[in-house]
């Protein structure tokens, strides 16, 4: 393995981009990246088996510095389309239409992979993706088109141009869910995965394998480059291995590294990202979701409540559990605000049987058999009174007000002739299932009464008794087949980004007589690295009496 | 009560050392003979940081739950996360611009913090049953934490553009100047000063572009790095809150419109760390990208709270106008 070429394949730049511009790389420095053709095919040939046939590649530089000649380092498209090319004519693969056929697909699919994991077209990807977000929170989302029509409207359209075909005709009303978003979001997905194939891979092939450099010069060329007199490269070995690096020494040569793991995780970041992707496709085709306002002591089907999303959503068995709300209640701080909601809830099975049994509040769901109930929301569902000893009787609360974080419910207890048109009665209103505001039929405040304490009031000559107040709870109901991947998804990203953080640091060094040649480069901190080597050399002592007969033993001994 | 008064007078502390801190900071910046007075800066540093975070442990106790549930508390978080990444660099003992940033930012949060524009969130707030969870900590702290140090990568960046633009600042002045000026001014000394030290030293006094280019390339290294911090820190702050909406929500991602500004502000960081995988567009047009997420990072953290809008509704307020 002839090593300079090995150190100028372990100089990509980087990720997608040095792929797609050839034109600065060839010229700029023609005899080593060409160099950077050959091995590489050389090593695919090599590794492959000759699979796929690479006949004729070593006239990468010449066929392909004329043609297109883009991306396409490592995979070799350019042979394939010459080989597709002139096969024909030539005659070698004449006859076999199939061979052609397959050439093409092979060079199509190549192009694309090419147009895919171009850097620019990833990068203005992006920059549509954020701003149609960015549109999605500016225009209000998910109303009626009459409100669209309302608010740009055509004969006075916003910023002079911007009118409600603007808005309708794409999607933007659901920005989220609309084709040109979604479609965005998959080209980026694919994007992805060509840049992960013909950039990303071949990088961390080539980053993988160690080499020695045998000339002082091109140790030199590195982005940090010192020598050391009077030093033994033995010594720097050491020195190295102390500050983490992994040390291979050859004869005069060394090579050190750390930090490989820095140049995996994009790969890793891009795998996670196309995870998510998936499990998110997952979740919008092959959900359930439902969600159910039951009053506190009734059940409910869970195959009632559910609403598939998608064409992939199937009900499973365990759609048939029965949930029963035992209990509903809520906890307040002192000053009245309430601190949590809680809902008992038991399951039955089919047979009847008691299958679980949870209290749920906010932010710690019951999970079961694949689904989810999470607690949402509350309501007050009824009063319990007793009116002069008799009853009690349930009067079912009505909401006033929904919106906002005050909730307000009230009903009405008619006091005689209830066939009238015009039924006085008392009013009682609540703001949560703690206190019960009392009017009279003239509208008068008269008192507040909490249900727990059965205090009497007297109202219009009528004793009224609270006795209980009746929550209704609201709860939402999920199975997400997608998100054990998206899980996954998370999991990987967090990691892979946290370890992309590191450097990917490499050094080479020589011995030239009594003098070590010492030079690096690092992929990302390089004022960190610059500054570690500069400790790092300060540390290799300094051989006062050498003559050449020790470093040529210490050579041979190791 | 005495939590009140032991919270007003950390506060009035921290301020007043950092005001301080910053005052020497400029003196040393003008008269460079004064060498003593940057090691009291540094002690005024550490004072701040002391009463800051006293602040936020006594905000713990007397509340009983982390101190991150409402605006008020999350900026003085997010000066105390200035302070952090400020100290960095310290412990590690090498020589790095970000002071010139982290100090002006943790006096112009807090300054904003105490103001009187948000004096009526200056009370602790109970906790809605949504925010009672674990997560809370994880991933408010974590976003606040990105936020901090994408804001010191960013305005790095900016400052890099400044630097770099210097002949026709003209242009930029008007549009950028006003809201980073302080930053900015420092490293305009800072670069002046090298400049004039470098001329001295050195007999080719025909380079002074090289003393420029450095500081250029010195800036560009800093701010790829910590804004690479920063997006590693704000993906987990993301992915913390997915997971908590997940358990919370009945859903891990709802496009709510802070989650989407998040997201927004993830994918312009994400362009800028692919952007530098260009050698060309390394440098400037990077910086450009970096600049953009400032703005980014303002409206996500604070454009969505004053609308109060959506889920995300905690830490909304108004202005009393």
């Amino acid at each position: 393995m002839p090593s300079p070429t090995c150190y100028l394949l372990l100089n990509p730049a980087c990720s997608c981009r040095s792929y797609q511009r050839p034109g600065l790389l060839l010229p700029a420095a023609p005899t080593p990246r060409r160099r950077v053709h050959v091995y590489c095919d050389a090593q695919r040939r090599g590794s492959s088996g000759g699979g796929g046939g690479g006949v004729k590649r070593e006239a990468i530089p010449a066929g392909a510095g004329k043609a297109k000649k883009q991306v396409v380092f490592f995979d070799a498209a350019p042979p394939l389309s010459q080989r597709s090319g002139g096969g024909g004519e030539d005659g070698e693969v004449a006859g076999k239409k199939e061979n052609a056929a397959l050439g093409l697909v092979r060079r199509v699919t190549k192009r694309t992979l090419s147009l895919l994991s171009n850097l620019p077209l990833a990068i203005s990807e992006m920059f549509a993706i954020a701003a149609l977000m960015a549109l999605g929170t500016v225009i209000d989302q998910g109303e009626a088109p009459s409100y669209y029509f309302e608010k740009f409207p055509e004969d006075n359209p916003v910023f002079g141009f911007i009118t409600w075909r603007w808005i309708l005709t794409p999607g933007f009303d659901h920005m989220f869910s609309s084709p040109v978003f979604l479609g965005l979001l998959a080209l980026l997905a694919t994007s992805l995965m060509a840049c992960t194939y013909t950039t990303q891979i071949p990088i961390v092939k080539v980053a993988r394998r160690w080499s020695f450099m045998h000339s002082a010069g091109s140790i030199r060329k590195q982005e940090f480059a010192d020598s050391l007199p009077r030093a033994s490269i033995q010594d720097l070995g050491v020195i190295l291995m102390g500050y983490g690096y992994e040390v291979f020494t050859k004869g005069p040569s060394l090579y050190a590294f750390k930090g490989l793991a820095g140049r995996f995780a994009p790969i890793g970041v891009h795998i996670a990202m196309l995870f998510i992707m998936a499990g998110a496709t997952l979740s919008a085709t092959g959900s359930f979701k439902g969600s159910v306002d039951v009053p506190q002591g009734l059940n409910f089907v869970i195959g009632d409540v559910m609403k598939p999303k998608g064409f992939l959503s199937f009900a499973p068995d365990v759609f048939n559990t029965e949930v029963h709300v035992n209990r509903f209640f809520m906890e307040y701080y002192d000053s009245g605000e309430v601190s949590q909601f809680y809902s008992d809830l038991s399951l039955f099975d089919l047979d009847g049987k008691e299958v679980m049994r949870k209290t749920i509040k906010v932010n710690d769901p019951l999970r079961y058999g694949g689904f989810t109930i999470y607690q949402t929301d509350w309501g007050f569902s009824a009063l319990q009174v007793k009116k002069n000893g008799e009853g009690p009787f349930n009067l079912a609360m009505a909401p006033l007000k929904l919106n906002g974080d005050k909730k307000l419910f009230g009903t009405l207890l008619p006091l005689e002739n209830s066939g009238s048109s015009n039924v006085k009665g008392i009013s009682m209103l609540a703001r949560d299932l703690q206190s019960i505001v009392l009017y009279d039929q003239e509208g008068k405040f008269v008192g507040v009464r909490r249900p727990s304490s059965k205090l009497p009031i007297e109202i219009d000559g009528n004793e009224i008794v609270i006795e209980d107040a009746i929550g209704s709870t609201g709860l939402d109901l999920k199975t997400d087949p997608g998100v054990p991947i998206v899980y996954a998804g998370f999991g990987a990203l967090m990691l892979t980004t946290c370890i992309s953080y590191l450097s990917h640091s490499q050094i080479w060094a020589l011995q030239d007589g009594s003098t070590v040649v010492v030079g690096g480069k690092t992929n990302r901190a390089k004022l960190e690295f610059s500054e570690e080597m500069n400790r790092l050399l300060d540390k290799v002592p300094e051989l006062i009496s050498v003559n050449e007969n020790t470093i040529d033993s210490k050579q041979s001994a190791a | 009560m005495l939590f009140a008064t032991l919270e007003h007078i950390l506060t009035h502390i921290s301020f007043s050392t950092i005001s301080i801190v910053i005052t020497i900071h400029l003196i040393t910046l003008l008269v460079r003979e004064l060498g003593g007075l940057r090691d009291s800066s540094e002690k005024g540093m550490i004072a701040t940081f002391f009463s800051i975070t006293g602040f936020l442990v006594s905000r713990w106790a007397s509340s009983g739950h982390f101190p991150l549930s409402n605006l008020y508390e999350s900026l003085i978080f997010l000066s105390w996360a200035l302070y952090i990444l400020h100290m960095i660099p310290t412990i590690q003992n090498s020589k790095n611009d970000l002071s010139t940033i982290t100090t002006p930012s943790t006096i112009l949060t807090q300054g904003f913090a105490t103001s009187g524009l948000l004096t009526e969130m200056h009370q602790s707030t109970i906790l809605v049953p949504a925010l009672q969870s674990q997560w809370l900590m994880m991933h408010v702290s974590m976003m606040l934490l990105s936020y901090a140090t994408l804001l010191c990568g960013s305005l790095l960046s900016a400052a890099l553009l400044i630097i770099r633009f210097r002949k026709n600042l003209d242009f930029f002045s008007k549009k950028k100047k006003n809201v980073l000026s302080k930053t900015f001014f420092f490293n305009e000394i800072e670069y002046f000063y090298a400049k004039r030290s470098a001329l001295k030293s050195t007999l080719f006094p025909s380079f002074p572009n090289y003393y420029k280019y450095q500081l250029i390339e010195r800036l560009d290294s800093w701010s790829y790095r910590v804004i690479s911090l920063g997006f590693t820190l704000l993906t987990i702050g993301i992915l913390c809150g997915a997971v908590w909406a997940n358990e919370a929500w009945g859903s891990y991602w709802n496009w709510d419109p802070k989650e989407t500004w998040a997201f927004i502000t993830w994918t312009i960081f994400a362009i800028y760390l692919h952007s530098r995988t260009n050698p060309n567009w390394k440098g400037t047009k990077s910086a450009f990208v970096a600049s953009i997420g400032f703005l980014i990072i303002w409206i996500c953290y604070f454009g969505i709270n004053l609308l109060g809008i959506g889920l995300h509704s905690y830490g909304s307020f108004t202005l009393p106008i």
